[in-house]
């Protein structure tokens, strides 16, 4: 190894990827933007959503519960007059979440408060759309019981003669007279909000640093194998182990040029920070890049043209990517491909990002896992050189 | 001008007889066709799921008593839990979040026996938020185990159901009867296989034009079959045509494994999802069309199709409910073709929608279809390596 050479092998890769209007876009843009469209898609919060309505006992209560319901801005009510109209709306997805209310409410709810048994309201979700579903329930249930808790203290209170009550508002969470039951008072640790864009986002760099620099590293040494150029750097005096580190190491850099971009972009374009040490953060990820290079030169030997690395690229990376646990947990899928998840290294270094990123963890308790990352990086490194090497 | 029509038609129909030709000797292809629907199945079908499953949980029980262990029992045979893992100090409970090891930590209190008898017994859940589908569907996993929780009776055993609720346990004078229509038990496979085919033909038809179009330009022989009395229209709409068919193959394919490997078929009506896929094929393969025009390479092409894949499966809601995006990422959405053919295939796989229902998904389809087309028209030029 001759550091002259290398140096001057270095010097021209990065011209040549400097000068590639294409190759600088992409470097660019595809990091920022999968950043925001990330960032951005995994929320849970319910806003505006449309709920159908069809209230058959058209009363007071019956006229405030529904009034409760549209009140936070959670849903907008759309009333129906039959419940056949309410099934149509629903098929036709025009309405997600939809609430029923018998003729007896008001009668019943009167009972309830004298110690009968409870009203009912009857409640249908689009459950093809389950996480929707699952979230306006929560939303649902909670502004429902509120409400109605609320609506029978008034109704008690008449029932024993005594002025009502409308200022009382008890929440769902407030302890009731408990005939069974248990309290739970829950907390969110880490984001208390539970907000997605900090999950996706740290999940993202797995993402944008698997795939990205993959593709680019097969693509640009496929052609140059084309074009005659990679032979024609053979026939210098430089060695071929030369070569491809000239070939790698500014790929590399401009990689992690790339992590500290989005580290920033995610900073000051959504306010997600890093829980933990940005420099160890940067400096993982900067090494997790290499195990993704090696990837890409073992994906560039085996490919005649550069259509075809990319396309291999591209089919390796789909389930790559959806079995890293970048947006689907890994602990939810059956035992098999839990397996096939943890020979990917890519799952590794989702799982370290996102425990800097979302719990501020160290190196020390990272220690498993890291150490995984770099095993796997020199099973890669040197199978990919061997590669090259073969070649000739 | 009856003459122009035939010679334009026959001059459409002899390039996609060519194309045709060409493309029953790829066998790459012919395997793209046959392995992806397989192999989309078998991810979203088996492996991908936001449900919670394994979740790994520790346990302060200061309380130490009979019924404080059937109450955390009763959270364990729900059967989204691992076996709970005993703590020794709330500190230790804290320090098995911060590091990944748990992602739920439930304290129970050491008047829990007494409140039990007296009234009011409460434990307290701490969740890792980091995850917020996960971390709200488990706290509301453990919610409802409370809120049915009978210290008198075993202790309720609870179904599987997914009742995503923070806080509350509280004896209330509503029962609220619910039912999640279309798909009673929740499965995230139901909402992931229903819009399978928009995955599958948004790959096909966009890679298949683009790469088709530019490669024909990289070979040269977009040049010789320009040097033919064919248009360049005619050539792009003689390329495109083959693939139209393929795409049907796919829809077909697709929806019968989908059928036969989960059970879900198509509730609704074949003829509204047929019709429906028509506007939505076309649009994407002119997409095709327009990266065609901006790629000079394959690999260029290559690389414009994925990066547009992958955010248009995201914004249109094929895998995250885009009714819960924000403003403007939402409407940014619905430019794209994806969303309103994912929005047509819930409702006529899942609820059961005739072509009535899927009217809006349908014109909002063909618009955009027609603007692009116009937009191709203007853009795509006989242009020359």
């Amino acid at each position: 190894m001759n550091p002259r050479r290398l140096w001057t092998l270095l010097v021209r890769e990065a011209r040549a990827t400097w000068r590639n209007p294409f190759t600088m876009t992409i470097l660019v843009a595809v990091p920022l933007a999968a950043l925001l469209v990330f960032g951005f898609v995994l929320s849970t919060e319910v806003e505006r959503l449309p709920l159908g309505v069809h209230d058959a006992s058209g009363t007071a209560s019956s006229r405030r519960l529904v009034a409760e319901l549209a009140a936070k801005g959670t849903f907008v009510p759309r009333a129906f007059a039959t419940r056949e109209g309410l099934d149509h709306a629903l098929v036709a997805g025009q309405i997600s979440a939809a609430v029923v209310i018998p003729p007896d409410f008001d009668r019943r709810l009167r009972e309830a408060a004298a110690g009968g048994a409870p009203a009912e309201i009857q409640v249908l979700y689009d459950g093809g759309e389950t996480v929707l579903a699952g979230n306006s329930e929560a939303f649902l249930r909670t502004l429902a019981l509120s409400t109605v808790a609320e609506l029978s203290s008034g109704a008690r209170a008449q029932a024993m003669g005594g002025p009502a009550a409308p200022s009382h508002v008890s929440p769902s969470g407030a302890a009731g007279p408990a005939s069974g039951g248990v309290r739970v008072v829950t907390r969110a640790l880490f984001n208390p909000k539970l907000d997605g864009s900090r999950f996706m986002v740290s999940g993202t760099f797995g993402f944008v640093l698997s795939f990205l620099t993959a593709l680019i590293t097969a693509v640009s040494i496929v052609s140059e194998r084309l074009s005659g150029t990679f032979e024609q750097l053979q026939v210098t005096p430089a060695t071929s182990l030369e070569i491809l580190l000239g070939k790698i190491l500014p790929l590399g850099a401009v990689f992690a040029a790339d992590v500290v971009l989005m580290v920033l972009a995610a900073g000051f374009l959504l306010g997600v920070w890093p829980e933990g040490s940005v420099v160890f953060f940067v400096i993982v990820s900067s090494f997790y890049v290499l195990t993704s290079l090696s990837l890409g030169l073992l994906i560039s030997a085996t490919s005649a043209t550069a259509a075809e690395a990319v396309q291999k690229t591209v089919l390796f990376s789909i389930p790559l990517v959806q079995l890293s646990g970048f947006a689907f947990p890994i602990r939810n899928m059956p035992a098999p491909f839990r397996w096939l998840a943890e020979l990917f290294p890519a799952t590794h270094y989702i799982r370290v990002s996102r425990a800097i990123y979302l719990r501020g963890e160290g190196p020390l308790s990272l220690l498993p896992e890291l150490s995984l990352l770099a095993f796997f990086t020199l099973i890669l490194v040197g199978v990919a050189l061997r590669s090259i090497e073969g070649r000739e | 001008m009856r003459g122009r029509l035939q010679s334009f038609l026959s001059n459409v129909l002899a390039v996609a007889y060519k194309e045709a030709v060409v493309m029953r000797h790829d066998r790459a292809f012919i395997g793209m066709v046959l392995a992806q629907p397989i192999m989309m199945l078998m991810l979203f079908g088996f492996a991908l799921t936001n449900e919670p499953r394994n979740v790994p949980w520790v346990v302060l029980d200061r309380s130490q008593t009979a019924v404080s262990r059937r109450f955390l029992e009763d959270v364990f045979v729900t059967g989204y839990f691992e076996r709970a893992r005993a703590v020794g100090s709330y500190e230790e409970g804290r320090a098995r979040l911060g590091r990944g090891q748990a992602i739920a930590f439930v304290v129970v209190p050491e008047d829990f026996g007494r409140k039990v008898l007296r009234g009011g017994p409460e434990v307290q859940v701490l969740v890792d938020g980091s995850d917020p589908l996960t971390s709200a569907r488990i706290a509301a996993y453990i919610g409802e185990v409370a809120s049915r929780f009978d210290p008198e009776r075993g202790g309720a055993r609870l179904a599987r159901v997914a009742a995503p609720e923070i806080g509350a346990g509280e004896a209330a004078p509503l029962e609220i009867r619910q039912r999640f229509e279309f798909n009673p038990t929740l499965r995230d496979r139901v909402f992931f296989i229903a819009a399978l085919a928009g995955m599958l033909l948004t790959n096909l038809c966009l890679s298949a034009s683009s790469l088709g179009l530019v490669g024909e330009r990289e070979n040269g022989t977009y040049e010789q079959m320009l040097a033919l009395p064919t248009s360049p229209l005619e050539i792009v709409l003689g390329k495109l045509l083959p693939y139209a068919g393929v795409a049907y193959l796919v829809l077909t394919l697709a929806t019968l494994l989908a059928g036969i490997t989960f059970g879900i078929w198509p509730k609704g009506s074949w003829l509204a999802l047929y019709l429906v896929t028509l506007p939505f094929v076309l649009a994407s393969l002119t997409i095709g069309v327009f990266v065609s025009a901006f790629a000079r390479t394959t690999a260029q092409a290559v690389f414009i199709t994925v990066f547009f894949i992958l955010p248009s499966f995201v914004l249109s809601g094929t895998m995250f409910p885009y009714q819960l995006m924000p403003d403007g990422v939402r409407q940014i959405g619905g430019l794209l073709p994806l969303r309103w053919y994912q929005i047509a295939l819930r409702r006529i796989i899942e609820r059961g929608a005739g072509l009535e229902e899927v009217a809006i998904p349908l014109v909002a389809l063909s618009a955009i279809f027609l603007v692009l087309l116009t937009a191709v028209r203007r853009l795509v030029k006989p242009r020359l390596g």
